[in-house]
């Protein structure tokens, strides 16, 4: 013990000896280890850890697969993860295998607490939600079956930890209390355990409210009378499995009741072809599937891009350890001659290996406690572009540290350090004593030679295959960033007014909307103003089936489109071309003739070309009664809808004046010059127009652009971030190598000078030896890198994996690294004294 | 073409260091004809090193007159004294200074392949040719730490005349070496003296300058007679 200490002392004393060199390599390490820590802090949070509730490896959640006609709301993943409100009660009441199943869909509603009103995200859970996920309430009770019984019955609400503790002030007296949602009262039942969001991974809503209460939660949901419609699908669910049952046991059982249940579905349907029914009944399957982690759409976003980050800082942190090694290496080349000399003088050799591994633990050490300072740093880089859908404090992802992170930060460091101490002790396990007293120093041995280029070639590799990756998702970017949307996000600015928080009733939102943009339109600076039902780049996707007169749709064809509910000006505002036909006007209104805006892809389906759309009938809905009671008067082009990846999907816009309870809008203000410029002035007038509108989400259609590239954005940041610094890296790692080498070689340099060496000639003799290295390094990683890169074409967009001119550009990025970090010691080398060759040793 | 390979007149060498100035050399005449062999010798710290680097190009005079086979090379720059020390001076060092990543053949290559436009071949010829002249052709493909120090300064020497240069210069080139190498070594050089070399040596030890035909001593950075000399170094 007490040897050790003397050890650790000594290393210290060592290391403070040459700081520069010290401070290099705890930096290096801090990076390399803090980078790691960073990602697996998100990666953990979003891919590995469960949920907070009881035994989570009960927990699965179903999938299912086949044909579909009706209704679908998402907020996100495919229609196979929702169902009906009525299939969820069936699968609930006659399986046998599962302890519970609970149902839940996401919602944002008004909430008003002491005449304080704001916009909040709910989740509407069936009545078992608490019970099956084994949940105690913090205070007051939470939720229970009897709390979920008939439509519109229930008006309760459980609120979450973190709600209570900041909207609530964390009062002791909550329960009982009234709250109002949408403008309607809710008894306050109590509040969820601390620690818990939500059964959907990723969700922070601030309230739980019974499903029954949908209507009053989600009004525009109403006219699809969700509680029965078997049509309309929107919950996921989530069951727990019965002691001693696996997910595959129940799939196999819950198979026939699967079957019959599809069958009874489909006694419901109107007309339906044979074929559509034998896919409806025979090629269909219900997954049950592990959801220990909560079922979280956005998961499926962050997984690939998660999983490339975390492989780049693995990379990172190989590069990182070689790289130490390396350097740890030329210093202790430094010390041949001491160490020699201990060994000569008798020192055992355990003493001295213990001593190199000693030096290499302290500053592992180091470099992992600046690592974990670091962390929380580059972790909340990518908390805050991840998660910037919604407000600050809505993110369910933090970058601080735990105990997790923490754990997987030490097996690291441990690692990293092992693998770089052990480099320099090997080389003196086996001293070559007598070849090192006695060779001249002007040559330094071979075999550590070789050690030094692999690493330096393997560093470059490893930066050459970075860089590409980071090229690819940076041209993807600036791909989507750059394409035509089919309109124009520039000068435009966006929010929304909620007239529910501020007391009108359902049937006047749309009154206070256009009231909202009246005011809006006569602002100063203000061109256009008009809103949507659908959200541009927005992730919305909202659809509904539709008949096309004289289209004969067989019950498989995708009849289903967007649906769109616009105001007059609205292709004005977004500048999206109308190709035929007309806008919508002051005068579509409720008891105007019905009317529809087609999209092109639309029109040209059908009727081949926008002008020949014109005239024409269609109505929403399927089957022989259905009523052809909407013509299409314009026909305007496509856009980039759902997100900036979106290809063109048949839309039919409506007016939003002629829709009975057509809900809230998105809104958007055209103005001539930076759209900043009069955000204060619509804030102004709305509050001028009622003081207790709010206005939330104000962004321009550019910021909104960045939100919807999020992931993208984080992604090309981080993997250059990473890149350019597994590049510095190289940089030192090569800088130090070639420093090392031409002191080493200072006598041979001035020798060769004597026999008439030109500099020129010394220079290449520096740089000769590192470009071999290099192009072997690239050689090897441009296949790599090709290889690879086939891995992200899933992420990639307007770039083909392996694209020649990214790289190519990261080679050359590569070779000007090599070419400034060699010509330090090149230019030393230049320099050196042809007349040392005349003086003696 | 003058019978005078080097002619040296009033040159003069100052060292500047933290304010202290060295005059190595102040005002040395010098002239070496083709085929002499001169011993150059003097107390530690007189300049002798000094003048033979300045000699083999390796330095450049504060003031003087150096003339090399009838050219002014004073002031040449550094890639034209690298080119003219590459061809016409030959250097054998004290510590023999070969490359220990190199083999024999390959250091004794090593000037001539500065030399632009030699032909691999020819290169090889001349290896070989300097190699039989000092009799290691059979060491060929050994690498310097194989060889003992006296076999590496013959090495060192095949070096020096690889390149057939007009001079051969030697700085102690027996000053690592035991007697017995030292006299081979010496033996060598005369030999090369015989069959035409001219060279210029600079040596402590009194039994190897009297194989030279000349004999020059410095004294504190000037070239004085013998006789001078000895009453120079009773008075110290
Ligand atoms: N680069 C230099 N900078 C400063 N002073 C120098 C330099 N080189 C040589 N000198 C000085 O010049 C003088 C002559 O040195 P030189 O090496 O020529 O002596 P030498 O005759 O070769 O001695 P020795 O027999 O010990 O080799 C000495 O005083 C030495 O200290
Ligand atoms: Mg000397």
């Amino acid at each position: 013990m007490n040897a050790l200490i003397q050890d650790v002392r000594y290393a210290v004393r060592q290391l403070l000896r040459g700081p520069g060199f010290a401070i290099t390599v705890i930096v290096t390490l801090a990076l390399g280890i803090g980078a790691n820590s960073a990602i697996f802090t998100i990666f953990d949070q979003v891919m590995l850890r469960t949920l907070p509730v009881q035994k989570p490896k009960e927990l699965v959640r179903f999938e299912w697969t086949g044909a579909y006609s009706g209704s679908a709301s998402s907020f996100g993943g495919d229609t196979g993860n929702y169902f009906s409100w009525p299939m969820y009660k069936d699968l609930r009441d006659r399986n046998t295998v599962f302890a519970g199943i609970l149902a839940a869909d996401r919602s944002s509603v008004g909430i008003s607490w002491h005449d304080q009103a704001e916009n909040k995200d709910a989740e509407l859970v069936s009545g078992n939600y608490f019970d099956v996920l084994g949940l105690r309430p913090a205070l007051g009770r939470l939720m229970t079956v009897s709390d979920d019984t008939a439509k519109d019955a229930n008006p309760v609400a459980v609120l979450s930890y973190d709600y209570w503790k900041t909207r609530f002030t964390a009062a002791p007296d909550v329960a009982g209390k009234t709250l109002l949602i949408n403008g309607h009262p809710f008894t306050i039942l109590g509040v969820a355990p601390e620690g818990f969001h939500s059964a959907i991974g990723g969700y922070t809503p601030g309230v739980f409210l019974p499903v029954s209460m949908s209507d009053i939660a989600m009004p525009w949901t109403a006219p699809r009378k969700d509680l029965t419609n078997h049509q309309s699908i929107w919950l996921t669910l989530v069951a727990r499995l019965k002691p001693g049952v696996t997910a595959q046991q129940a799939e196999t059982t819950m198979e026939p009741l699967w079957y019959a249940l599809r069958a009874q579905e489909l006694t419901g349907y109107r007309t339906v072809s044979e074929r559509f029914k034998d896919k409806f009944l025979n090629h269909t399957h219900l997954f049950v599937k592990d959801d220990s982690t909560g079922f979280n759409p956005e998961r499926q976003d962050l997984r690939m891009p998660l999983l490339v980050l975390m492989g780049m800082v693995g990379v990172l942190a190989a590069m990182c350890a070689v790289n130490v090694a390396t350097l740890l290496l030329l210093r202790a080349a430094g010390r041949v001659r001491e160490i020699s000399m201990r060994y000569a003088l008798g020192a055992a050799r355990s003493r001295i290996v213990r001593q190199l591994l000693v030096e290499g633990a302290v500053l592992g050490v180091c470099g992992a406690i600046a690592g974990v300072v670091l962390s929380p740093l580059i972790a909340s880089v990518l908390v805050r572009i991840i998660s910037n859908v919604g407000d600050q404090d809505q993110t369910p992802y933090t970058a601080s540290v735990d105990l997790r992170v923490l754990g997987f930060t030490l097996l690291l460091s441990v690692a990293v350090t092992l693998a770089f101490s052990v480099a320099p002790a090997l080389q003196f396990i086996r001293p070559r004593l007598a070849e090192s007293l006695r060779q001249s120093s002007g040559t330094a041995s071979k075999r550590s030679q070789l050690f030094r280029k692999i690493a330096v070639g393997f560093q470059i590799a490893l930066t050459v295959l970075l860089l590409g990756g980071a090229g690819l998702f940076l041209r993807t970017l600036s791909n989507l960033r750059g394409q035509a949307l089919g309109f124009q996000t520039a000068h435009v600015l966006s929010w929304q007014v909620d007239p529910t928080l501020a007391g009108y009733g359902d049937d006047r939102t749309a009154q206070v909307e256009m009231n909202v943009l009246d005011e809006v339109r006569a602002i100063p600076g203000v061109l256009q103003a008009s809103g949507t039902t659908d959200p541009e780049i927005a992730g919305n996707q909202n659809g509904s089936n539709f008949t096309v007169q004289g289209h004969v749709a067989p019950e498989e064809e995708d009849m289903n489109f967007e649906i769109p509910c616009i105001t007059p000006g609205y292709f004005a505002t977004l500048r999206q071309p109308l190709l035929a036909g007309r806008e919508f006007t002051a005068a579509d209104v409720k008891g105007a003739p019905r009317v529809a805006v087609v999209n092109l892809t639309f029109a040209k389906r059908f009727y081949g070309t926008p002008q020949n759309a014109l005239g024409r009938l269609i109505a929403e809905g399927g089957g022989s009664d259905v009523k052809l009671d909407t013509t299409i008067v314009g026909v305007v082009g496509d856009v980039k809808h759902q997100n900036l990846r979106d290809t063109p999907r048949g839309t039919v816009y409506r007016p939003y004046l002629q829709q009975t309870l057509p809900g809230g809008m998105e809104l958007y203000a055209l103005t001539d010059q930076s759209p900043e410029t009069v955000e204060s002035m619509i804030r102004e007038r709305i509050h001028r127009l009622d003081s207790k509108l709010v206005v939330y989400q104000m962004r321009t259609l550019d910021e909104q652009m960045d939100i919807s590239l999020a992931n993208e954005r984080a992604l090309a940041f981080l993997a250059m971030s990473f890149s350019l610094l597994a590049l510095l890296m190289t940089a030192v790692g090569l800088y130090g190598v070639l420093a090392y080498a031409t002191a080493q070689r200072t006598r041979e340099i001035g020798v060769r000078m004597a026999l008439g060496a030109q500099r020129s000639a010394v220079v290449m003799l520096v740089l000769r030896e590192m470009a071999l290295t290099a192009v072997i390094g690239v050689a090897v990683a441009l296949p790599a890198a090709f290889a690879i890169s086939r891995l992200l074409t899933s992420q990639l967009y307007g770039v083909q994996p392996g694209d020649p001119l990214t790289l190519a550009a990261c080679v050359g990025v590569s070779a000007v690294m090599v070419v400034l970090a060699a010509a330090i010691p090149a230019r030393r080398a230049a320099s050196v004294d042809p007349m040392l060759a005349l003086r003696s040793e | 073409m003058s019978q005078n390979i080097i002619e040296i007149e009033q040159l003069t060498k100052v060292f500047y260091t933290d304010e202290i100035e060295t005059h190595a050399l102040s005002g040395v005449h010098l002239t070496i004809g083709r085929g002499e062999y001169v011993a150059m010798s003097g107390p530690s710290g007189c300049g002798k090193s000094t003048l033979l680097s300045i000699v083999g190009l390796l330095d450049t005079p504060t003031s003087g007159r150096y003339t090399l086979n009838g050219k002014e090379v004073a002031n040449l720059n550094f890639s034209d004294r690298s080119r003219i020390r590459n061809q016409e001076i030959g250097f054998i060092f004290q510590s023999f200074n070969l490359i220990g990543d190199l083999t024999v053949a390959e250091n004794v290559e090593l000037p001539l392949t500065y030399r632009s436009g030699m032909p691999a071949s020819e290169r090889k010829k001349k290896v070989q040719e300097a190699l039989e002249r000092v009799n290691m052709a059979h060491r060929m493909r050994h690498y310097p730490a194989q060889l003992s120090g006296g076999q590496q300064q013959r090495e060192a020497v095949a070096r020096a005349l690889a390149g057939s240069p007009s001079i051969l210069l030697a700085d102690e080139p027996t000053g690592n070496l035991d007697s017995k190498n030292g006299e081979a070594v010496m033996k060598l050089l005369q030999e090369l003296h015989a069959e035409g070399s001219t060279i210029c040596m600079v040596t402590h030890d009194p039994r190897f300058a009297a194989h030279a035909e000349r004999q020059i001593h410095l004294f504190d950075g000037k070239v004085v007679a013998e006789g001078e000399m000895t009453q120079l170094l009773a008075e110290v």
